[in-house]
C-alpha cells in the first residue's frame, strides 16, 4: 500500500511532472533567439514560465566582419533572479550542460 | 470462366434444358430428384434402386484385408467386452450442423431443377422465343419483369406490344397523315407475298428513271425537339393499320421479320423533325424532292452514286443529318443502322423477348414509298410492277442493289441472331463478373495457374467453400463466410425473396461497383510508394503480393551491440537513480503540503463534554495523520537496509544530498514522532562520514575558498539540518547520547569526520549534550560510567587528528566551531585528557592570540573568545596565557 502510494504522490503523468523533478535544481534552458540560461529553477507553470535563480545567461550573436565571414560571438549575462516567459522556452533539462 | 457452371462451349450453345443453375456443382443427387420432378405425373414409378446404383460395390475386391483388425483395432475390440454407453446423441449433435448445412445446400440445387424441368413440360411455355440468360432467370415468376417498362420510354402507360410495332413502322413512314398514304397506294395488295410471288413481280414491273438527287436540306430542329414531336404523332398514328392498304415489300420482308424492330430505320426520328419544317414552309415542291430523298434511303433503288459522309457523325447526330444519309447510297446507311440499332433498342426491345416477330409491320411499312407516287415527278419504286417499267440498265442496277441489299440483310440476319437473348440483368451480371475480375487486379491472363486469377474473388472462394470443399469430417464446420452465404444470413432480405428483386437493384449495384472500381483505380497510385510534398516521410502501399512491411528491424552488429550493452547499465543507474531520489523528494514534499494543510485542520482537543460529531472529527483527524505520516517515513526511505561496503549510498543519505532535501528537514522534524526522529539521526551519524557535506569538504581540504557548490551545501546543512537534528539532540537521554557517540567510534571514520565542520559540529553536539546532563541532570553512576567509557574511547580515536582539525588557517577566522567542539571535547574529558588536548592545541591557541592582537579590537576580541570557550571548557583562561 505505501509503495502505491508512494507511485501515487510523484506518478510521472504529465511532461511537466519532470520538470518537476528539477525543482530547485540546476537547470539547462533553451531559448529562442539563441539564448540559453542556466539556473535553479525554482518554480514553473502550465505555460512552461520559469522562475530562476542565480542564472547566467548566454546568447549567441552572429557578426559578419568585412570579408563576409561569419563568427559566433557569446555574450554572457549574470542574473540574481529570472523570470522567464514561456512562450520563449524551447527546451528544458535538468543536466547542467557542462 | 466456366466456375458459375455457366459453360460457354459450343456443346451446351443455348442453356440445358435441365441443367442446373448460377452458382450451382454437380449433384450427385440430380438424376434422382430430376427423375423425381419429371416423374411427377405418374406416382407410381417410384426410385428404383438399379437406376441409381453405380455397380461400384460389385468391383470392390474383399481380398487383402487380413491387417485390418491391426488398422481399425478390431482384434482387441473383439476380445474386450462391448461397452454399454452408446452415446449416439452425441456423437449425432457433432455433425448436426454439417447436416443442416447439406441439407440447406440440397434444398437450394432443388428449385434450380424443378425451375428448369418445369417449363419443358407445358407446350405453351416453349413457344417462348428467347431463353433469357441464366436459369436462375427462368423462374417463372421472373417474367412479369421482363415485360416493357413504359418508364423507360418516357411515353406513358405500356401498350400492347402489337400497337408498338405499328407505332415504329408508322413512323418510319413519316407518319404524313394517312389519307395521304392512302392515295399514295399505287397497288394495293391485301395479302402477303412468297418472296418469290414478289420477286416475280419486280421483275414485272416497268423500269423507272432514276431519280434525281435532291438538294440538301439542313434541318434546324434539333433532335430532341423531333423525338418529342414523334411522341406526339403516336397517337395518331395507331390508327394507320385499317387505313392502309400496304404494299408488301418483300425482299425485305424475311429480314425484318428477324431482326424486329432493330432494323426500324432512324426516319422515326428524322420524320418528326422534317414535319417541322415542312409546315412552316408549305412548298410543295420541297416537299417532294424530299420525300424523294427519303424514299431513296428507304428503297434500295438508288443507284446514282453519292459521295458518303462520314459515318460517326451520322450516328451522333442521326436526327439532324438524316437528309444526307437519304442521298446517300445505300450500302452506307444499312449497317450503320445496325451499329445504331443496339444503342437505342438495347433497353426497348430486351424486355420483350416473347413477342412474336409480326410480319404485319412489314405489311404496315409497305406503304412507306406509296406516299410519294402520285406527287412526285420522279419514278420511285414504290411497287414491283414499276420495276418492270424502268429502263433495262436501271433496272438491272436496281436488281444488283436489291440483291445485295437481301445479302447484307441475311448477314445481318445471321449477326443479330443471338439479339435478345440476354436480358439487361444478364447483361449486368456479365458485366459485374468482369468487374469483379477487372477488381481482383491480377490481370495477368497468361499466368500458368489458372486458379491464381481466382485466388482473389471474392465470390468464387464462396462458391468454393460452399460447393467444392469436400469437407475433411462432418465435424469440421464450413467457415464462417460460407456459412453467411449458405443460410444467407448476411443479407438483408433473406431466403429467395431477392430473387424477385427487380433489374433496378442490379443496375444500382452495377453503377455502385463501377463507381467503386474507379475509385479504386484513381486511389491506387501505380508505385509502391507516394512521396508527398513537403512531408517528411513515404507512405507505401500493399497489396496481398507484396505487403506492407510493418516491422523493419535490423540486426546490430555484434560489437555494436555489446558495447551498447556494456555502457548502457552505468548510465541507467546513474540516471535512474537521481530520478528515483527526484521523485521521493517530490514525494516527500508532496506529503509534507499535505500534513501541513492537515494540520490548519486540526481543531482544539475535544473534551468529554463534546458533541459525538467533535470527538469524531478528531478521531477522523488523527488516523488521516496517522496515515500521511506513515507516507511520509516510507518516502523519506530512512528504515531502508543499510548495506555495508555498497558503492551506493543509503537513499535518505542521497536524499539529504540533494539542497531541497536539507531543507525539508525541519519541515519533516516537525511532522514526525520522537522515535522517528532518533531513526533519522542515527541514521546521519551512522554514515555521517559519507554525508555529501562532509564528503565535499573532504575533497578540498586546507582549501581557504571552497568552492561555492560545496560551501553552499554546509550552510545549507548547517542551517537546515543541524537545527532539527540538535533540537532533538538536546532533550536526548544519556543512554541515546551515549549510544550516539558509541555509533561514531565504530562505523564512522573519525580520521574524516573531524577534519570537515559538519562532522566537528555534530560531535559537539552530542559531547555538548552529554556535559549539560551531567551539569543539569547529576546522571546515575552507572550510565555516567557508560558515558565515560565511551568518550574515552572516543577521545583516543579523536587525538591523533586533534592537530588536523583546523584545516583552516589561523587568518581565515573560520574556526569557532573548532574551538566548541574542543571546548565540548574538554568538559567531559577527565585531567588527564586536557592535559593532552591542550597539548594538541596549543600552537594554534597561541598563533591565534598572536594574530588576534594585530586585529582590530572588534575581531580580536572574537577571537579571543573562541580560543577562551576552550581554555575556559578546561578550567584556563586567556588572559593567564597573555600573562
Amino acid at each position: 500500500m505505501a509503495e502505491a502510494a508512494d507511485a501515487d504522490a510523484v506518478a510521472v503523468s504529465e511532461p511537466l511532472d519532470l520538470v518537476r523533478l528539477s525543482l530547485d535544481e540546476i537547470v539547462f534552458v533553451k531559448l529562442r533567439g539563441d539564448r540559453e540560461l542556466q539556473g535553479r529553477l525554482h518554480a514553473y507553470d502550465s505555460h512552461c514560465n520559469l522562475v530562476l535563480g542565480d542564472v547566467e545567461e548566454t546568447i549567441y550573436v552572429v557578426e559578419e566582419d568585412d570579408e563576409e565571414e561569419e563568427t559566433v560571438k557569446t555574450l554572457k549575462k549574470q542574473s540574481e533572479m529570472l523570470f522567464v516567459r514561456g512562450d520563449s522556452v524551447v527546451l528544458i533539462s535538468p543536466q547542467a550542460a557542462s | 470462366m466456366s466456375f458459375f457452371g455457366f459453360d460457354p462451349g459450343p456443346k451446351n450453345r443455348g442453356h440445358p434444358s435441365q441443367g442446373l443453375g448460377f452458382g450451382t456443382a454437380p449433384d450427385p443427387f440430380a438424376s434422382i430428384s430430376q427423375k423425381r420432378e419429371i416423374g411427377q405425373d405418374d406416382d407410381d414409378e417410384s426410385i428404383d434402386f438399379d437406376d441409381t446404383y453405380d455397380g461400384l460395390g460389385d468391383q470392390l475386391e474383399e481380398a487383402d484385408d487380413d491387417f485390418n483388425d491391426d488398422t481399425f483395432g478390431g482384434g482387441e475390440s473383439a476380445t474386450k467386452p462391448v461397452g454399454k454407453d452408446f452415446d449416439f446423441y452425441g456423437s449425432t449433435s457433432q455433425v448436426s450442423n454439417a447436416i443442416n448445412e447439406e441439407a440447406i445446400q440440397h434444398n437450394r440445387q432443388q428449385p434450380a431443377s424443378k425451375i428448369t424441368a418445369a417449363p419443358s413440360s407445358p407446350p405453351k411455355q416453349a413457344s417462348k422465343p428467347f431463353k433469357t440468360g441464366y436459369e436462375a432467370y427462368k423462374n417463372p415468376s421472373y417474367i412479369p419483369e421482363l415485360q416493357v417498362d413504359a418508364s423507360l420510354w418516357g411515353t406513358g402507360p405500356p401498350k400492347p406490344s402489337n400497337d408498338y410495332g405499328a407505332q415504329q413502322s408508322q413512323q418510319g413512314g413519316y407518319g404524313a397523315g394517312p389519307s395521304q398514304q392512302r392515295s399514295s397506294v399505287g397497288a394495293p395488295s391485301k395479302k402477303m407475298m412468297s418472296l418469290e410471288e414478289v420477286e416475280a413481280a419486280m421483275r414485272a414491273q416497268p423500269k423507272k428513271p432514276s431519280p434525281i438527287p435532291a438538294p440538301q436540306q439542313q434541318p434546324q430542329a434539333p433532335s430532341p425537339f423531333g423525338m418529342l414531336q414523334m411522341q406526339q404523332q403516336a397517337p395518331m398514328i395507331t390508327r394507320a393499320p385499317q387505313q392502309q392498304d400496304p404494299i408488301p415489300y418483300s425482299h425485305a420482308m424475311p429480314q425484318q421479320n428477324i431482326q424486329g424492330q432493330q432494323v426500324v430505320p432512324p426516319p422515326d426520328f428524322s420524320s418528326g423533325q422534317i414535319r417541322i419544317q415542312q409546315r412552316p414552309a408549305q412548298q410543295p415542291s420541297h416537299h417532294k424532292h424530299r420525300s424523294s430523298q427519303i424514299m431513296q434511303a428507304e428503297l434500295p433503288t438508288q443507284a446514282s452514286p453519292t459521295p458518303q459522309t462520314a459515318a460517326p457523325p451520322q450516328i451522333l447526330q442521326r436526327g439532324q443529318n438524316m437528309p444526307h444519309q437519304a442521298s446517300e447510297a445505300h450500302v452506307s446507311p444499312q449497317p450503320r443502322q445496325i451499329l445504331q440499332n443496339p444503342n437505342r433498342h438495347s433497353g426497348q426491345l430486351a424486355p420483350r423477348p416473347n413477342e412474336p416477330p409480326v410480319p404485319v409491320q412489314m405489311q404496315q411499312r409497305g406503304p412507306l414509298p406509296g406516299q410519294n407516287g402520285p406527287q412526285g415527278p420522279m419514278q420511285i419504286i414504290h411497287h414491283p410492277s414499276m420495276i418492270m417499267n424502268l429502263p433495262e440498265e436501271e433496272r438491272n442496277l436496281y436488281l444488283e442493289a436489291e440483291a445485295k441489299r437481301a445479302k447484307r440483310n441475311h448477314k445481318i440476319l445471321l449477326l443479330s441472331k443471338g439479339n435478345g437473348l440476354m436480358t439487361p440483368q444478364d447483361k449486368n451480371f456479365i458485366t459485374r463478373i468482369q468487374l469483379q475480375q477487372l477488381m481482383t487486379a491480377t490481370g495477368n491472363v497468361n499466368e500458368p495457374d489458372p486458379d491464381a486469377s481466382l485466388s482473389e474473388d471474392f465470390y468464387y472462394q464462396v462458391y468454393n467453400q460452399i460447393e467444392n470443399r469436400p469437407r475433411q469430417n462432418p465435424q469440421q464446420p464450413l467457415s464462417n463466410f460460407a456459412q453467411t452465404y449458405l443460410f444467407r444470413t448476411g443479407g438483408r432480405q433473406g431466403g429467395i425473396g431477392r430473387r424477385y428483386r427487380g433489374g433496378d437493384s442490379h443496375m444500382q449495384r452495377m453503377e455502385q461497383q463501377v463507381q467503386r472500381a474507379v475509385e479504386a483505380a484513381k486511389a491506387k497510385p501505380k508505385n509502391k510508394q507516394l512521396v508527398i510534398e513537403g512531408s517528411l516521410g513515404k507512405i507505401s502501399f500493399s497489396n496481398a503480393k507484396t505487403p506492407k512491411p510493418l516491422l523493419n528491424i535490423k540486426r546490430h552488429d555484434s560489437t555494436d551491440l555489446g558495447n551498447r550493452q556494456s555502457k548502457k547499465p552505468q548510465a541507467a543507474l546513474s540516471t535512474t537513480d537521481r530520478k528515483a531520489i527526484l521523485k521521493n523528494i517530490e514525494a516527500v514534499y508532496s506529503t509534507l503540503m499535505k500534513m501541513e494543510d492537515h494540520d490548519r485542520r486540526q481543531r482544539p482537543p475535544p473534551t468529554a463534554e463534546s458533541d459525538p460529531l467533535a470527538i469524531q472529527y478528531a478521531i477522523d483527524w488523527e488516523q488521516t495523520f496517522r496515515d500521511l505520516n506513515q507516507k511520509l517515513w516510507t518516502d523519506l526511505k530512512v528504515t531502508e537496509p543499510i548495506m555495508e561496503e555498497s558503492a551506493i549510498l543509503h537513499p535518505f543519505i542521497t536524499f539529504l544530498s540533494y539542497p531541497k532535501g536539507k531543507k525539508a528537514m525541519p519541515r519533516i522534524f516537525n511532522h514526525i514522532d520522537e522515535n522517528q526522529r532518533l531513526t533519522i539521526l542515527t541514521m546521519v551519524i551512522v554514515n555521517l562520514d559519507v554525508l555529501d557535506v562532509i564528503r565535499l569538504a573532504q575533497s578540498q581540504p586546507q582549501s581557504p575558498h571552497s568552492p561555492s557548490i560545496a560551501h553552499e551545501q554546509i550552510d545549507l546543512f548547517l542551517q537546515a539540518v543541524i537545527p532539527s537534528l540538535f533540537s532533538y539532540v538536546t532533550e536526548a537521554p544519556l543512554n541515546i547520547v551515549i549510544g550516539m557517540l558509541g555509533l561514531v567510534i565504530e562505523r564512522v571514520n573519525l580520521n574524516v569526520v573531524a577534519r570537515t565542520r559538519v562532522g566537528l559540529e555534530i560531535l559537539t553536539m552530542i559531547l555538548s549534550r552529554a556535559a549539560i546532563i551531567k551539569a543539569l541532570d547529576a546522571p546515575e553512576d552507572d550510565i555516567w560510567d557508560q558515558w565515560l567509557t565511551v568518550y574515552d574511547r572516543f577521545f583516543d580515536m579523536v587525538e591523533p587528528f586533534l592537530g588536523d582539525i583546523f584545516f583552516t588557517s589561523v587568518n581565515a577566522g573560520q574556526d569557532q566551531y573548532v574551538w566548541q567542539f574542543l571546548a565540548a571535547s574538554g568538559s567531559g574529558a577527565n585531567p588527564e585528557q586536557q592535559q593532552r588536548l591542550v597539548l594538541a592545541v596549543k600552537d594554534r591557541v597561541m598563533e591565534t592570540l598572536q594574530q588576534s592582537k594585530t586585529l582590530p579590537p572588534e575581531m580580536a576580541s572574537q577571537r579571543r573568545g573562541n580560543v577562551n570557550l576552550f581554555m575556559q571548557a578546561i578550567g584556563l583562561d586567556v588572559d593567564l596565557l597573555d600573562g
